[in-house]
C-alpha cells in the first residue's frame, strides 16, 4: 500500500468535501443575508398607510394601494385566462393524446416556453396588443402574465393527470362512462390537489414578474380602475422608485419587495403543504 | 334455439333503449371536449408561433436597415438612429457565463452535499431553502444588488481584486479599476446566485437517482467519497446534469431585472469585467418605453429577436438531452 | 416448457342439458395483435347465459387477453386490434360502429386490483346510476343500497356512505367495486383475476358472492387459482400460450381431462 498516495486521496477527499460544506454555507449565507436585508429596509417601512394610500409625488409620504391593486387585478385574470387554456392542453396531452405526436411536439415547445425570457413575452404582447390597439393597457398586463402562466400549468397537469394510475381509467370505462366524463369526474379529481398545486406556483411566478409589463400595461400613478388604459403594478413601481434618486420613494420601493416577497413565499408553503398532503393520503 | 337471454339480467329491453339514448345525448359534449382540449394544445404552439411571428416582423426595419453590420457594430445611437447590438450581446454572454462558471462548481458540490454528506434529517430543509433561492422574485435580487451588494463590492471586493491582479498581465486588463461597484462583474455574480438552485436542484435529482448498488460497488473497493462522486456519480447522470446546466444557462441569458439594476447600462464593451456594460433584456428594459422612432424600436425588438433565438436554442438542447436521459432511464 | 407439436385445440361442450343453455356470448376464431405480436389464436368458445366460466393458464397465457376485448378495452390503448366473431346477443362486438359506453354498460368488469372512485362510497355507486338515469333521491338511495346488499357489503358500510371509498379494506373495496358494476345493470360481468390481491376471508367472500350473482350475470372469470376456478364455475377453459386447448364442464376437465396439456396443469406439473 503507497502510503503517500493514501495521504493524498485522503487529503484531496477532505478538501473535496469541505468544499462541499463551503458551497452550502456559501449560497445559504446569500439566502439569509438577502431575506435579512429585505426584511431590515422593508419591514421599517410598512405600515398601514403603505395598504391605503397611493403612491406618491417624490417628496411626500403614501403608500402602494394602487400598485397593490393593479397587480392582484392583472394576476386574478391572468390565472382565470391561463389556467383553464393551460389545463385543457394538458388533459389533451395526458389524456386524448398520450401517444400522439403532436403530444410530444407540444411537451417540447412547452418546456421552452417555461423557461423563455419573460422580457421576450413582454415584447410580442406588446406587439401584439399595445402597438394595435394604439395605446397601454391592463388587459395586456394581464394577457402576458397569462402567457406565462399557461405553460406552468401546462406542465403540472400533464404530470399530475398521468400519475392517475390507468386502472382507474378502466374502471371508470368499465361502466359505461364516456371519455370525457370520465376526465372530467374522476381523473380530475384525482389529481386535484396536484393541479391546484400547479395553479398556486403559476400565481407565485408571476407575482414577481416586472418585465412583461414594463410595456403593455406601463405604469400610473392614479388610482385607476380602467383596464383598458395603462395600470400601476408593484413590480413596476419598484423598479421606478428604487432606480429613482429620491429616498422615500427608495424606501416604498423595499416595502413593495418585502410584500411581493412575503406572497411569493406564503403561496410556496401552501403549495407545499398541499403536495405533502398528497403524498400521505 | 338461442332464448332471448333477458331473463334475469335485471334490465329491461326498454331500459336498455333509453340508455342508449342517454349515451348518444352525451357523445356530442364527449366529441366537443375532445375538441377543445386539442384546440388548446395546439394554443402552445400558437403562442410560440406569434412570439416568433411578432419578433420578426417587429424587427425588420432595423434589421432591412443595418442588415449584418447590426450583430457586431458598437455605436448605438437613438439620436442619429445607428444602432449596433455587439455590446448587449457581449454583456448578456459574458454576464452569463461569469454566472456559469460560478454556478455550476458550487451547485455541483451543493448536490454532492445534500446527497452524500448532509444528515437525514437537515436534507429538506436545506433543499427547500435552496428552492427559496429560486423562488425570490428576480426584482428583489435587482434591489437588493443595487443598494446591498453592489456598494458592498465597491468598497471591499474590488479594490482587493484590482490590486491583486495588478500586476498580472491579462487578470489586470480584465480587473483594472474605477471600482464603480456596479458592472458586469456584479451582473455575473447576482445571477449567479440566482441561477445556483436550478442548478442545484436538477442535479440533485440525477444524483439520487444513480442505483445505489453502483456506488456501493465503489465504496466497497475503498474509494472516497470524492472518489464515487468524481468516477462513478457525475460520468453516470452526466447528460443530466449538462441538462440541467443548459437549463440554466437559458435561464440566466434571459433574465433581466436582477440584471437591470446593476449592470451599469454603458453601451459599450470594456475591457475590463469590472466596468459598466448591458444586455439585451437590461437594454430593451430601459430604453423600450423611451424609444421614440419606429427605428429605435425596431432596434429594440431586433435586440429581443437575437435574445430570443439564443435562449431558445440552449433549451431546445437541455430539453434534448433530459428527453435524452428519460429515455434511457426507462421514464 | 415447449409444445411437442401444435395439436388442434380440443373444443368439447358435452354440458348435461346442452338444450337449456344458450350463448351469450359467442366467440369464433378471435385473434388478437399486441402491434405485429398474435397473443390470441383462432380462439373459438361459448360463454353461456347464467353460467360461471372460468379461463385458467399460466401466466401470459392471454386468459386476461381474451376477457378486455369482451369490453372492448384494450380500446383504450394504441396498437391493440383483434380479428374475429365475438357477439353479445346478436351483437358484434368486434364492430366498428360498436357504441363502446354502450357495450360496458352491458358487460361490465372487475379488476384485479381494487378501484374505487375518489369519492365516498355512496357517490361510487351512485355515480353509474346517475349517467343513466335521473332519479329521485329516494329511489337513488335504494338502488345503492340494493348494489350495496347484492355485493354483501350493505351492512359493514351502512352506517359510513359518506366515508371515502379509499378509507375501506382492501376485501371491501372489491366489493365496492362489484357493487358499483352490479349498480349499472349489466348482463354479463368480467372478473379479471379479482382475488389475488385479496386476504383469504375476503376471497372466500368474494366466491359467494360470484355463486350468488351467476343467477342475474352471465359471468367469466380469469384466475391463476386452480381451486378457485374449481369451486366458483360451472365450465373451465385452459389456454396455454394464447391457444385455447380444452373446454367443456369444470367437473370434468378438472378430474377427466382430454388434453395431456390440461393434464399437466392442473397437476402442477407446469404453472
Amino acid at each position: 500500500m503507497n502510503s503517500s498516495l493514501q495521504t493524498k486521496r485522503r487529503r484531496r477527499n477532505v478538501i473535496t468535501m469541505a468544499l462541499a460544506y463551503a458551497a452550502t454555507g456559501f449560497s445559504l449565507t446569500w439566502l439569509v443575508v438577502i431575506l435579512a436585508v429585505l426584511l431590515w429596509e422593508g419591514f421599517s417601512g410598512l405600515s398601514l398607510s403603505v395598504f391605503t394610500e397611493m403612491t406618491p409625488p417624490p417628496g411626500s409620504a403614501g403608500g402602494l394601494l394602487n400598485p397593490i391593486a393593479g397587480s392582484l387585478v392583472m394576476t386574478t385574470i391572468a390565472v382565470l385566462i391561463g389556467t383553464p387554456l393551460g389545463m385543457l392542453a394538458g388533459t389533451y396531452m395526458a389524456e386524448y393524446g398520450r401517444y400522439d405526436k403532436l403530444t410530444t411536439v407540444v411537451r417540447f415547445i412547452n418546456d421552452i416556453l417555461l423557461s423563455a425570457p419573460s422580457i421576450v413575452v413582454g415584447l410580442f404582447i406588446y406587439e401584439v396588443m399595445v402597438a394595435s390597439m394604439g395605446h397601454f393597457s391592463g388587459w395586456a398586463g394581464a394577457i402576458s402574465l397569462a402567457v406565462i402562466v399557461v405553460p406552468v400549468v401546462v406542465r403540472t397537469t400533464e404530470d399530475m393527470l398521468t400519475l392517475v394510475p390507468d386502472t382507474l381509467r378502466e374502471a371508470a370505462a368499465s361502466i359505461g362512462l364516456p371519455r370525457s366524463l370520465m376526465i372530467q369526474k374522476v381523473a380530475y379529481r384525482a389529481a386535484r390537489a396536484g393541479m391546484v398545486t400547479g395553479v398556486l406556483l403559476a400565481v407565485a411566478r408571476i407575482s414577481g414578474e416586472t418585465a412583461p409589463l414594463l410595456f403593455t400595461a406601463l405604469n400610473n400613478q392614479f388610482w385607476s380602475t380602467n383596464l383598458n388604459a395603462p395600470v400601476a403594478s408593484l413590480p413596476v413601481v419598484i423598479f421606478q422608485f428604487a432606480l429613482s434618486p429620491y429616498h422615500d420613494w427608495q424606501k416604498l420601493a423595499w416595502t413593495g419587495a418585502l410584500i411581493i416577497t412575503l406572497a411569493v413565499l406564503a403561496l410556496s408553503i401552501i403549495a407545499r403543504i398541499l403536495a405533502a398532503q398528497r403524498r400521505s393520503s | 334455439m338461442v332464448d332471448v337471454a333477458l331473463q334475469g339480467t335485471g334490465i329491461s329491453a326498454v331500459d336498455q333503449v333509453d340508455r342508449a339514448r342517454v349515451l348518444q345525448r352525451l357523445r356530442l359534449g364527449d366529441v366537443v371536449f375532445r375538441h377543445i382540449t386539442r384546440a388548446a394544445a395546439l394554443a402552445v404552439l400558437i403562442i410560440l408561433g406569434g412570439i416568433i411571428v411578432s419578433l420578426v416582423l417587429g424587427s425588420l426595419p432595423a434589421l432591412r436597415t443595418f442588415g449584418v453590420s447590426f450583430l457586431y457594430e458598437e455605436v448605438w445611437n437613438p439620436v442619429t438612429e445607428k444602432f449596433g447590438a455587439i455590446a448587449p450581446i457581449y454583456g448578456t454572454i459574458v454576464t452569463s457565463l461569469i454566472a456559469m462558471l460560478i454556478a455550476v462548481p458550487v451547485g455541483l458540490f451543493i448536490a454532492l452535499f445534500l446527497t452524500e454528506l448532509c444528515p437525514m434529517w437537515l436534507r429538506r430543509p436545506i433543499g427547500i431553502a435552496i428552492e427559496l433561492l429560486a423562488g425570490i422574485p428576480s426584482i428583489i435580487y435587482g434591489i437588493w444588488g443595487l443598494f446591498v451588494f453592489a456598494p458592498f463590492l465597491q468598497q471591499h471586493v474590488q479594490p482587493f481584486l484590482i490590486e491583486l491582479f495588478g500586476n498580472i498581465p491579462l487578470l489586470s486588463i480584465l480587473f483594472a479599476g474605477p471600482p464603480y461597484g456596479i458592472g458586469i462583474f456584479t451582473a455575473g455574480l447576482i445571477l449567479a446566485i440566482m441561477v445556483l438552485p436550478f442548478i442545484t436542484s436538477i442535479s440533485r435529482d440525477v444524483f439520487e437517482a444513480v442505483p445505489p448498488v453502483l456506488k456501493e460497488a465503489a465504496y466497497g473497493l475503498g474509494c472516497t467519497t470524492w472518489e464515487v462522486a468524481r468516477y462513478v456519480v457525475l460520468p453516470y447522470t452526466r447528460v443530466g446534469v449538462i441538462g440541467g446546466i443548459m437549463l440554466g444557462l437559458g435561464r440566466a441569458l434571459g433574465e433581466t431585472m436582477a440584471v437591470t439594476f446593476v449592470i451599469g447600462n454603458a453601451h459599450r464593451i470594456s475591457g475590463s469585467l469590472l466596468a459598466p456594460g448591458t444586455t439585451i433584456s437590461a437594454t430593451i428594459a430601459n430604453e423600450f418605453t423611451e424609444a421614440v422612432g419606429d427605428l429605435y424600436t425596431s432596434a429594440l425588438i431586433a435586440l429581443g429577436l437575437i435574445l430570443f433565438v439564443i435562449t431558445f436554442i440552449v433549451l431546445a438542447i437541455a430539453r434534448l438531452l433530459l428527453m435524452r436521459l428519460n429515455a434511457r432511464v426507462g421514464g | 416448457m415447449s409444445v411437442a407439436a401444435i395439436t388442434v385445440p380440443t373444443v368439447t361442450h358435452t354440458p348435461g342439458n346442452a338444450e337449456d343453455l344458450a350463448e351469450k356470448i359467442s366467440i369464433r376464431d378471435l385473434n388478437f395483435f399486441y402491434g405485429d405480436h398474435r397473443a390470441l389464436k383462432d380462439i373459438s368458445v361459448p360463454l353461456y347465459q347464467g353460467k360461471v366460466t372460468a379461463f385458467i393458464g399460466p401466466s401470459g397465457c392471454g386468459k386476461s387477453t381474451l376477457l378486455r376485448i369482451l369490453n372492448r378495452m384494450y380500446d383504450l390503448y394504441p396498437n391493440q386490434r383483434a380479428t374475429g366473431y365475438v357477439r353479445l346477443d346478436n351483437d358484434d362486438i368486434l364492430s366498428p360502429s360498436q357504441d363502446l359506453n354502450l357495450l360496458r354498460a352491458k358487460v361490465g368488469m372487475v379488476f384485479q386490483k381494487p378501484t374505487p372512485f375518489p369519492m365516498t362510497i355512496f357517490e361510487n355507486i351512485a355515480f353509474g346510476i346517475r349517467l343513466y338515469e335521473r332519479l329521485p333521491r329516494a329511489e337513488l338511495e335504494d338502488r345503492v343500497k340494493h348494489a350495496l346488499e347484492r355485493a354483501a357489503l350493505w351492512e359493514e358500510v351502512k352506517d359510513k356512505l359518506s366515508a371515502n371509498g379509499l378509507s375501506l379494506s382492501g376485501g371491501q373495496q372489491q366489493r365496492l367495486c362489484i357493487a358499483r358494476t352490479v349498480a349499472v345493470r349489466p348482463e354479463v360481468i368480467l372478473f379479471d383475476e379479482p382475488c389475488s390481491a385479496l386476504d383469504p376471508i375476503s376471497t372466500a367472500k368474494i366466491e359467494e358472492l360470484i355463486d350468488e350473482l351467476k343467477d342475474d350475470y352471465t359471468i367469466a372469470i380469469v384466475t391463476h387459482n386452480m381451486q378457485q376456478a374449481a369451486r366458483v364455475s360451472d365450465f373451465t377453459a385452459f389456454m396455454y400460450l394464447g391457444d385455447l386447448v380444452e373446454f367443456g364442464e369444470t367437473t370434468r376437465i378438472f378430474t377427466t381431462p382430454n388434453d395431456r396439456r390440461t393434464q399437466d396443469y392442473i397437476t402442477g406439473r407446469f404453472g
